[in-house]
């Protein structure tokens, strides 16, 4: 069974690129538009992987990666950063938030590919 | 101090204020149409060029089928010249699928631009306001309206800079680093 990742950016053209990379490596992706939309679907099913931009309208990654934290089904799913953000102060708050990864953009589909399989398999 | 003295030092201070402000905000407007430029440019080189070699890649895949499907004995040299050309086209796609991404950096860098043009528009249209309310004959009054219109526009300068933070640092359009925690 493929294993399914939650991708939460605001830029559909992002989204479109993210789905297209992780589709073709045979993974199953949900998108969502921005945190708050992130939250509400990771509420309604545990994904493998949460993969997150940071600059997003209602909610931010890094409040949505607070929030996961903070529920019992996604205190150890990994969830990794996807951002324009490349900031080591931005990165040492996504750790503390409880990020597993950072990745900057733009993202190279094959890199991406390859590091979702070493987190997630 | 007489009043003429702390008029002309309130108008000293205002213009000094609003050029200061008004060229701190253009400038990073400049710096952001130029970082926008960039990365629209290289963008579009490096689409326009994946765009040509998947061109050229899938010709010469077809050429190889076309070859097969005149008749030709299928031998080892047509199958992996075959499978170079998919390796290949799939290595242009993903330069591609890199390149596609200019419009999420882009359209964050053009956002903030508006946003600070927008807000410096407030800016000066604060003063605008402001000044219509100098009397015309009154020194104290003109030096304390001098003295509020000072202080709006700095709290609104100060106030437009820490709402934009700026998120794109990118110059280029290469893929970025990975950090796995």
């Amino acid at each position: 069974m493929a294993k399914t990742i939650l991708a939460v950016d605001d830029s559909g053209s992002l989204r479109q690129m993210v789905v297209f990379s992780l589709r073709a490596a045979g993974y199953q992706v949900t998108e969502a538009v921005d945190g708050q939309d992130g939250l509400d679907k990771a509420k309604g099913q545990v994904f493998d992987l949460v993969l997150t931009d940071q600059n997003m309208p209602r909610m931010d990654g890094l409040t949505l990666i607070r929030s996961l934290r903070g529920l019992p089904t996604y205190q150890k799913v990994p969830i990794l950063m996807l951002t324009t953000e490349s900031s080591d102060e931005m990165k040492n708050k996504g750790r503390a938030a409880g990020a597993n990864g950072w990745l900057v953009k733009p993202f190279d589909p094959q890199r991406l590919t390859e590091v979702v399989r070493k987190v997630i398999g | 101090m007489t009043s003429e003295k702390m008029l002309g030092s309130q108008v000293k201070h205002l213009l000094s204020n609003l050029s200061d402000h008004g060229t701190q905000h253009l400038t990073e407007v400049e710096t952001d149409l130029v970082q926008t430029s960039f990365l629209l440019g290289e963008a579009i080189e490096k689409l326009g060029a994946s765009f040509m070699a998947i061109h050229e890649a899938i010709t010469a895949q077809q050429e190889a089928i076309d070859l097969l499907l005149s008749g030709a004995k299928p031998t080892p040299e047509i199958a992996e010249q075959i499978k170079a050309k998919h390796s290949e086209i799939g290595k242009h796609v993903s330069a591609a699928v890199t390149g596609l991404q200019f419009q999420d950096m882009t359209s964050q860098l053009i956002g903030r631009t508006v946003a600070r043009v927008t807000g410096l528009r407030d800016v000066l249209g604060g003063i605008g306001s402001g000044s219509s309310t100098i009397s015309e004959n009154n020194a104290e009054e003109i030096i304390s309206t001098l003295n509020s219109i000072n202080k709006v526009l700095e709290e609104q300068s100060v106030k437009l800079e820490s709402a934009l933070w700026k998120a794109v640092c990118q110059t280029h359009m290469e893929s970025g680093d990975i950090e796995l925690f």
